[in-house]
This record gives C-alpha cells, structure tokens and sequence, in this order.
C-alpha cells in the first residue's frame, strides 16, 4: 500500500511540492481546455440562432459531443485534482496514480478530439447504443473505435484515480469514520473531517459510475468482436444514463467538498463533522444511485415502478443538499467576518448556482412535467447553470484559494516561509491584516489551530487549504492543518 | 406562463434574495445563535417536506405512462428510422429493406379519440414528438431498438409533426381530422 503510494525514499516535504506541482499541472490542463469547450458552446449557440447556415449539420453534432464529453471530463478532473490535493492534508493518495490519470486523461482527450474533429462523430456524450454504429456515414467506423477507446482509456485511468483516493483515506480512517458512522455511535476520538466523508462518498459513487461505463464497453466488444445479436437496447441505455448521471453528480460533490473545506477559512467559524453531516452524505450515497431513473422517463418500456423510484429519489435527495449542505453554508456565512475576497465570492455563488440550477433539475424530475420538457433546451438549461454556475465557480474559487499555496510551492522555500508567503500573499488579497499575520510566530498559529479538526495529526508538511483567518481574527476554533506541519 | 417556469423564477427570486441577505449581513459580523438557526433549519426542513410530498401527490397519480385497463379506440402504428417516421394503421414496414415499399408518411385520427401509438424503430433509439401546428410539444415518448413504447394521446386539437427529435430531421404528418 505504502509503496504503491510513494517511493519510501521521497521524503515529506518532498511529497507535499511533488503534489503541488502535479495538482498546478491538472489545474492547467483544465484552465487550458475550459475556454476552448466554452467557444465551442458559443459556436453551437451562433449556429442555432441561424448563422452559418452553409455549416453542414454534423458538425453541429460533432462539436456538440466534444463539448459535452469534454467539459464533464475537465471539470471532472479538476474537481478530484483539487479534492486530492485539500485531501493531502489529512491522507496521502498516490502520485504515481494521479500522474497515470493524467497520462491517460491526456490520451482520452487526444482520441476524442481527433474522433469528433476530424472524423466528425457526432453522437452526443451519451453515444447511445447502437447511434455509433450507426453513422449513416456521417462518420468513418474508426471514429466509433476512437471513442471507445477514449471511454476505455479514461475510464480506467479515472477508475485507478477513484480508487486511490479511497485507498488514501482507507489507510488513515476506518470505513465507519470514514462514512462517520463512529461519529453517530458517540465516538468521537477520530473523526474525520466532512471533507474525508465528501470524498469517499464521492469516490464511491465515481467507481459505482465507471463500472457501469465498463460493462457498457464490454456488452458493445462483445456484440462487435463475438458478432452476437444486438444487446438489450433498455439496458444500455439505463447503464449509459447510470454513469453519466454519476460522474456529474459526483463532479458536484467535489465541488462541495472544497465548499466545506475552503469556506471556514474566509467566515472565521468552522464548518465541522456532525450528525446531520454524516446523515446527510450517507442519504446521498444511497439516493443519487436511483435518482438516474430520472433520465429513462420517456422510455416507456421501463418498468413503471423505476419510473416512480426516479421520481421520489430525485425529490428526496434535494432534501440533504438543501436542509443540511446549503443552509449551513448560509449559516455560515451570516453575521460572519465574511470579506468577499475573490475566493469566497466563487464559492458561495456556486452554492446559489447550485441551489438555482436544482430547482430546474427537480422540475425537470417530475414525471409529468418531464413529459413536456424531455428533450428541450429546459434539460441544457438546468445543468449548465448548476454546472456552469455552480461547480465550475466552486472549483474555481477552489483553486484560486489554493493558488497562491500553489505556486510558491515553486520557489522552492522551507514549508514554513513557503506559508507564510502563501498565507500573506492571500491575506494581501483582500487588503487589511496581513500585516499582523507577519508577527504570527509559528507556535502560537500551531496552538491557534489545533480547535477545529483536533486530534488530527498531521504527519508532514503541506500547504493546506484552511489556514487564515485564524490568526486574523484571532479565533483559535478555526483550525489549518498546514500550520501545524509548519511547526513540525 | 408555463407553470413550471413559474415556479422556476419565483424559486430563483426567492434563492437568490436569500443570499444576497445574507451576503449583505456580513457587513456586521457577530456571533450567531446555532440554537435559533437550527430550529430555522428544523422548519425549513419540514416546509421542503411538506411542499414535495404535495407535489408527489399531485403528480404521481398522473403518469403518462398507459395501464392495461382502457383499450384505446385507436391504434397507430409509428416505425423510426434515419431519418423518416412511418405512421399508420397497418403495422408499417418491418425492415429496412422493405421501408420504401410499406412507408406512410400520413395517417388521419379522428379528434376526441384516445389514440395509442404504438413506437418501434429499425435501427438507433429516436425520440418521437407529437407537435400542435403551431409547434408546440403535445406529447412525446422514445424509439427504442427491440421495445414497443406505448403512448396515448388524447387529440383535443389539430396535431402534426411527429417530429424526430435527435437531429433536425425530416418529419411526415399525423393529420388529425375534426
Ligand atoms: C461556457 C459556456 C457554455 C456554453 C455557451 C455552452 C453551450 C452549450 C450548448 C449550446 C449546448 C447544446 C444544447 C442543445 O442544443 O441541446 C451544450 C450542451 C452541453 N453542454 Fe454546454 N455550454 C457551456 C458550458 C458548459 C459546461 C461548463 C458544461 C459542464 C461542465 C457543459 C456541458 C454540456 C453538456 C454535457 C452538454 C450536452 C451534450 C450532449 O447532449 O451530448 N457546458 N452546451
Ligand atoms: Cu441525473
Ligand atoms: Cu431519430
């Protein structure tokens, strides 16, 4: 485990600026391909709105499926890239497998590009069996290989990923801490901290998805190579709409994982483990895996029964995101020293983007309703603005925060000046106090932030995430694990 | 307006007020009651639960999907392919080979009537929309490889278009006759 982990030679420190730099590296790719996607979209809007009109019609298609595969993919890779890092204050996930991942992101993203660029596949994200087969030459059979051997590729580098991260945490937490279920029985000596519980709910439901992606893979090998009759068109579809409905349900909850982690920094209070936490995210787990009937309204050989579990899921799991994540994060924020720095002002957009773009997704979820709006511009409506104003600014904010950690992990400094710099150039960000932060001496930012996560020990140094207001404000409750690796 | 929208935009209003409020009382920092909020949370927990099991009640009763019970007094058979849909009495064509030859691209049903459609494809899944003249969806279901999707409509009103909608694809006309 450990070895799969790190070579036992690379030394803390050593660890904490080879995952920075890795973390810059997944935060580039996605900063790199966010705006491109974006223009796509815009081409997509331009194209609908009548202009071009000489654009032969695939195209439309082709650039669509790259854009949809794409920006989940990124925002995707961003999300868990982020999400390990804030993670690698508690737990140490593998950077041999997160460098895998990106190799083979990379190689995905290559395949997919060529496959709908060049060879104008024109599917939809949801290359819905049997459409790839059938192209009415509208695109070469090589094409079809290209995307599924891209879904192949990424697949399994974002299964290993998943797999990691809950390797990680498996090798700090219990799973009744990490699901915190001890925290429910009263045991509260470990408890791990609501980002841990986010992350392995998360990174379950990512293994749940992929897997369904894999049997898709092989009934559609099976059918091509063994020349067997065609597969049961119902069932492709429910695993087709399974997986993607749990990537980007998922992608989600990385994204409010860093809410939980991040937010406390910026309000001065803490945002802790407690049971309606612990209920909530285990209420998630169970519900977000039978809400995806939601995407199967329209076919009406489903069973009935699915049809009205899609329904009642898709309802009830507003009800944990709702009464517990979103109200806390307002609670959080009300009457609190709140600043509205850049980092904050992301994060608390995209909890409202959140909340906006689940009330469209909730419409959208009622049976009848679904009915009229199945298949019009209603369904891009509503996850573009919990996407795109929603998780996108989470992530954003996410990586803004971490940013400044981020690149003067490259001057190579000692982990303590390396904070310092870090924490005074954010506190320089949003003006007064930074000042005072200089005169923090080590030991008393240590003692300072041993309130919130207490009993959490910090094995090596990293440039955490949570670690400012603190000595700020002079509100020992709030804690950084960082600043105690700084005295370490 | 669409009443969904409705509920659409008055819900964002009310999100949206919300944080900006408590955006804005950041500007007095203070201590908070966890008690008083958390009985806030107690009740908007309750009122969330409330205005669901409502709208379950009133929705679910109301499936599109057909029981068995009622036999429709009308039958159209509707067959997809790329890029066509035949509608008609007769079942339609069975393969593509013979698509030419068993094609309608037209079939009348009479107003006030329950109709069923009966939805099968020869090749990919299709979505079939039931369009007023004016554009508007009626009704719609999937065409699904290997499946019959049943789906009943009651014409009130003059319909056209069953519309592939997958792609902007050529549509043929159910014409309903008063
Ligand atoms: C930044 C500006 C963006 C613009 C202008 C844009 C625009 C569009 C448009 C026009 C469509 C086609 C909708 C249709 O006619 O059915 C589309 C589809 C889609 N978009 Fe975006 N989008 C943007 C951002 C995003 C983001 C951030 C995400 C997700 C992270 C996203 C994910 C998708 C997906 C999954 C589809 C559906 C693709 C399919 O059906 O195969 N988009 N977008
Ligand atoms: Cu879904
Ligand atoms: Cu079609």
């Amino acid at each position: 485990m450990t070895a799969l982990a790190n070579p036992p030679t690379a030394t803390p420190d050593a660890y904490a600026r080879q995952m920075t730099r890795l973390t810059l590296v997944w935060v580039a790719v996605g900063l790199v391909l966010f705006p491109i996607l974006a223009l796509l979209g815009l081409v997509m809007r331009t194209l609908q709105a009548g202009y071009f009109r000489a654009t032969p019609p695939e195209w439309f298609d082709a650039v669509m499926t790259l854009h949809g595969l794409g920006m989940v993919g990124v925002w995707f890779v961003a999300g868990l890239a982020a999400l390990s890092f804030v993670l690698s204050a508690y737990v140490r996930p593998s950077l041999t497998v997160s460098k895998l991942a990106l190799a083979m992101t990379a190689l995905g993203v290559i395949l997919l590009l060529v496959a709908t660029l060049v060879g104008r596949l024109g599917v939809g994200w949801y290359f819905l069996h049997p459409l790839p087969f059938h192209s009415t030459d509208t695109w070469p059979a090589w094409a079809t290989g290209a995307l599924f051997g891209a879904l192949a590729i990424l697949g399994v580098g974002w299964t290993l990923w998943a797999a990691d991260i809950l390797r990680a945490i498996a090798a700090r937490y219990r799973l009744s801490e990490a699901l915190g279920w001890s925290y429910l029985s009263g045991r509260t000596d470990v408890e791990a901290p609501p980002v841990v519980v986010i992350a392995w709910v998360s990174c379950i439901g990512v293994l749940a998805g992929l897997v369904a992606a894999v049997v898709i893979l092989l009934l559609v090998a099976i059918e091509v190579i063994g020349g067997t009759a065609p597969s049961d068109a119902l069932l492709i579809k429910n695993l087709t709409f399974y997986f993607g409905h749990m990537l980007v349900n998922i992608t989600m909850y990385f994204g409010v994982g860093l809410v939980y982690e991040i937010m406390p920094a910026y309000t001065g209070r803490p945002w802790k483990i407690n049971a309606l936490v612990v209920i909530s995210w285990n209420t998630v787990l169970a519900l977000v895996m039978f809400a995806y009937f939601h995407h199967l309204y329209m076919d009406f050989a489903q069973p009935r029964w699915l049809q009205v579990v899609g329904q009642v899921s898709s309802y009830l799991i507003s009800v944990p995101a709702a009464v517990v994540t979103i109200f806390s994060a307002l609670v959080l924020v009300y009457h609190s020293q709140e600043r509205w720095s850049l980092a904050p002002t992301l994060l608390y957009l995209g909890v409202m983007g959140w909340a906006i773009g689940g009330v469209g997704a909730m419409i959208d979820s009622t049976i009848t309703v679904n009915q009229q709006f199945h298949n019009t511009l209603w369904v891009p409506a509503h996850f573009h603005t919990y996407y795109l104003m929603g998780v996108v600014l989470m992530i954003l904010g996410a990586v803004y925060h971490l940013a400044t950690a981020l690149t003067s992990e490259r001057r190579e400094l000692s982990a303590a000046r390396r904070l310092a710099v870090a924490v005074l150039r954010l506190r320089s960000g949003d003006g007064a106090g930074s000042a005072l932060l200089g005169h923090v001496p080590p030991d008393r930012a240590r003692h300072d932030c041993d309130g919130i996560h207490a009993g959490h020990v910090q094995p090596w140094p990293s440039v955490g995430p949570a670690c400012r207001r603190v000595m700020v404000s002079g509100r020992p409750e709030v804690s950084v694990h960082s600043v105690r690796a700084l005295a370490s | 307006m669409n009443p969904s929208l409705a509920i659409f935009l008055v819900s964002t209003l009310v999100i949206a007020a919300t944080f900006l409020w408590v955006a804005r009382s950041t500007s007095e920092p203070g201590a908070i009651d966890y008690a008083r909020a958390n009985r806030l949370r107690g009740v908007f927990g309750v009122s969330l639960g409330v205005i669901l099991a409502i709208f379950l009640v009133l929705t679910l009763p109301r499936l599109p999907y057909p029981v068995e019970a009622a036999a429709p007094a009308h039958v159209v058979n509707v067959v997809g392919k790329q890029y066509a849909f035949s509608v008609s009495e007769s079942p339609g064509p069975q393969s593509l080979a013979t698509w030419e030859a068993e094609f309608s691209p037209v079939v009348e049903v009479l107003q006030g009537a329950l109709v069923e459609f009966r939805v099968r494809t020869l090749d990919v899944n299709h979505g079939l929309g039931i369009y007023t003249p004016q554009g508007a969806l009626l009704a719609q279901t999937q065409a699904m490889p290997g499946y019959v999707n049943r789906l009943r409509v009651q014409f009130d009103q003059p319909a056209r278009i069953p519309r592939c909608v997958w792609n902007s694809v050529a549509c043929r006309t159910t014409r309903c006759v008063p």
